[in-house]
């Protein structure tokens, strides 16, 4: 069992939809404590940072150009990426989808003859399922990321791609690392936790000689790799092992450095609410005499390159995953990230994993949301999320129309005879008569219906409904005509 | 490895097909606009001011001196840290390896080797007042990326001349994009646990810096 206390599915083939999901979470009161806590305080850092910076949306619009201009050019940049990193002595791999990928990384483990690796926090691998992909091939995997450990000591799954482990408190993390560490006398102090974690992972940082990273940014301009991150394991692991291997999505590129000057700029205020985050480390392909000196990066589509076809969809791969659309989510902060049967939770995990499923799966993610905006406000690289939302509802619903199953479903059927209805105005009158007549049936003496029987039951469970008026408006302006034909007469 | 070069053209081929290369790219790329703040607008004394309070809002330490004072600046430094052994890139003129201390000078050292030693002194390539940043370019006396982060004390040697307002002026000093860079802001740091700041995970937990009027 999990620290969260049931098993979360992450796998959009598999995970329930998201209804259905999100119910362990609300019924657990100390998640939904930890989750509010944590997103409360980052949110409340981040309105402050950003408050600050004057030049903020003129940030935002140029974060949003560099990265649609990259998008647009996706192919010129890659291959150029590709061949500078090539001549800086790194090698590039390309891998249509998640098997693909792993079957790259786990043939450069075997040509290292490594069976212990060290890892970067990477939600790309979580993606692609590549730690337990490693381990069923005799590769152990040491993650180095404070909450990724936590995670995976815990046997627990992220719920949040900046803070994984937001939804564990620390008396569940002294259990943990109590139990897996093997030292019963640690406390519950975030202090000595931290220590803990920090001996823990020492000795594999100096012994461990291959490493597995992800990317924030690809330069195509140097062939350059940037990694955003605070703890120090991220430095640990690029600079130590004598093998390095990058996975990395295809969006993640950036025409030049200098367009790092937006990125950085935007990204630790909106992710963690800090003018720059600790560390950001840069290094392009090999450098002799500093660091591993063998470098591989594997750039990663499955799924990306059908997202560019659309131009609303589009803006999905401008995101530079800081989170703050989760973190200013009303939805999130309920359910958590585990319910959105996902590595990629909140708003933008809602837009993204449908559309790297191609809407296999997860079709239940576009209606995870009230619509209110908040994440689009917010997000550094203005995508519209709310707009996208929309157009994947309306795909949804055209996929269902396709299906013969919607003779079966009532509210398909509903709509159809809504569809009727409301196409004459003689039928629509007759409807509303009728209604009123039926709905009289229900309603108390108070002029509210309280109680509704059949699937009307779902409304008024948890809210009262008000009786329809005894006359409609065309009613009552057709006949306020008629009296006033009289008088003039 | 051939199933990966067939990927390649696959991929490759389903980007052109849902967005063709633009033969306007470069003019498309000058013409972003950038309408964000590029130059700051500080006296070079509130900038220094300003990149000293970053930098401490940080927990790092920030002592100033005068360029001539600067050997013994260091050795006060080095003398208040409590520790004993330091390590120096090869780089790092001759003159700030203060006497009375233990000596590593980089020349190859392992992993192991630097482990050891209690910290680290550094010069850097560029300050970023706006954010506290210490930008790292790993010249000679930048040293390897190893060496400023295994000690767990890090003393770095900031010109005031090399103190900039905003990331966009660092940027403009970059002629050339450099193969490696470590931005620093602030010693090692966490909130994973419950968005409770802790200081000193991995890398150095200790960063010191004597601002160096020129």
């Amino acid at each position: 069992m999990s620290t969260s206390g049931y098993h979360p599915d992450l796998d959009p083939a598999s995970a329930p939809p998201f209804p259905k999901a999100a119910l362990p979470v609300l019924n657990n009161m100390q998640l939904r404590k930890n989750v509010a806590h944590a997103v409360d305080v980052i949110q409340a850092k981040r309105g402050r940072l950003v408050a600050e910076k004057t030049d903020w949306q003129q940030l935002r619009a140029a974060g949003a150009a560099i990265r649609d201009h990259a998008l647009e050019n996706l192919s010129f940049y890659l291959q150029q990426f590709e061949e500078r990193c090539t001549a800086a002595g790194g090698v590039v791999h390309w891998a249509a989808d998640a098997a693909e990928a792993r079957r790259i990384i786990l043939d450069l483990l075997r040509q290292e003859q490594a069976d212990e690796v060290i890892k970067i926090k990477t939600m790309t691998s979580a993606e692609i399922q590549l730690n337990p992909y490693l381990e069923s091939a005799g590769v152990k995997v040491f993650e180095t990321d404070l909450a990724e450990i936590i995670l995976q000591l815990g046997k627990d799954e992220p719920s949040h791609i900046v803070v994984p482990a937001l939804h564990v408190n620390r008396g569940q993390v002294r259990e943990i690392f109590a139990r897996s560490m093997n030292r019963p006398d640690l406390s519950d102090d975030p202090q000595a936790l931290t220590a803990a974690a920090r001996s823990y992972l020492r000795q594999k940082f100096l012994t461990v000689p291959t490493a597995i990273s992800g990317a924030n940014f690809l330069i195509a301009e140097t062939g350059g790799v940037a990694i955003v991150e605070s703890e120090g394991n991220g430095r640990m692991c690029l600079t130590l092992p004598r093998a390095l291997i990058t996975v990395a999505g295809i969006e993640k590129v950036l025409p030049r450095f200098q367009d790092l000057e937006v990125m950085l700029q935007v990204l630790a205020r909106s992710a963690t609410g800090e003018r720059m985050n600790p560390y950001t480390s840069l290094w392009t392909g090999v450098t002799p005499g500093d660091g591993p000196q063998r470098f591989h990066v594997v750039l990663l589509d499955n799924g990306r390159s059908s997202i560019l076809k659309r131009e609303t969809e589009r803006q999905t791969l401008r995101c530079i995953r800081c989170a703050a659309c989760m973190n200013s989510c009303p939805v999130y902060r309920q359910t958590g990230g585990h319910a959105y049967g996902s590595v990629y939770p909140g708003p933008i995990g809602a837009i993204l994993t449908p559309q790297l499923t191609e809407l296999h799966h997860a079709q239940s993610l576009p209606y995870a949301s009230s619509l209110c905006g908040a994440c689009y406000e917010v997000c550094p690289v203005k995508i519209n999320i709310p707009e996208i939302l929309i157009d994947l509802r309306a795909q949804v619903t055209d996929q269902e129309r396709r299906q013969t199953r919607r003779w079966f479903d009532p509210m398909y059927l509903g709509m159809r005879a809504a569809n009727f209805v409301f196409a004459s105005a003689g039928r629509f009158h007759a409807a509303q008569r009728l209604g009123r007549i039926g709905m009289r049936l229900f309603t108390g003496k108070d002029g509210w219906i309280h109680s509704l029987p059949g699937m009307g039951a779902k409304w008024t469970q948890s809210r009262d409904l008000r009786g329809l008026p005894q006359q409609t408006f065309h009613e009552w302006w057709a006949a306020r005509d008629k009296a006033a034909g009289k008088e003039a007469q | 490895m051939n199933h990966s070069s067939n990927s390649r053209q696959r991929v490759l081929d389903r980007i052109r097909a849902a967005a063709p290369d633009s033969p306007a790219r470069e003019r498309d790329y000058a013409a972003l606009e950038r309408p964000y703040t590029r130059t700051g607008s500080l006296t070079a004394e509130a900038r220094v001011a300003l990149m000293t309070e970053r930098l401490r809002e940080y927990d790092a330490g920030v002592t100033e001196c005068a360029s001539g004072e600067l050997p013994a600046a260091i050795a006060a430094a080095l003398a208040a840290s409590g520790r004993k052994t330091f390590v120096a890139p090869a780089g790092l003129p001759s003159a700030w390896l203060a006497p009375g201390f233990e000596w590593k000078i980089d020349r190859d050292l392992s992993a192991d080797q630097i482990e050891g030693v209690d910290g680290v002194v550094t010069a850097c390539f560029c300050g970023i007042a706006d954010s506290g940043t210490i930008v790292l370019h790993h010249a000679a006396a930048e040293g390897r990326r190893l060496v400023s982060l295994l000690p767990d004390w890090h003393l770095c040697i900031l010109r005031t001349s090399q103190i900039v307002e905003t990331l966009p002026e660092y940027f403009a000093r970059c002629t050339q994009p450099p193969a490696l860079v470590t931005w620093i802001s602030g010693p090692s740091a966490t909130a994973d646990i419950e968005m409770t700041r802790i200081k000193g995970v991995h890398g150095p937990r200790f960063l010191q810096v004597i601002v160096v009027r020129d």
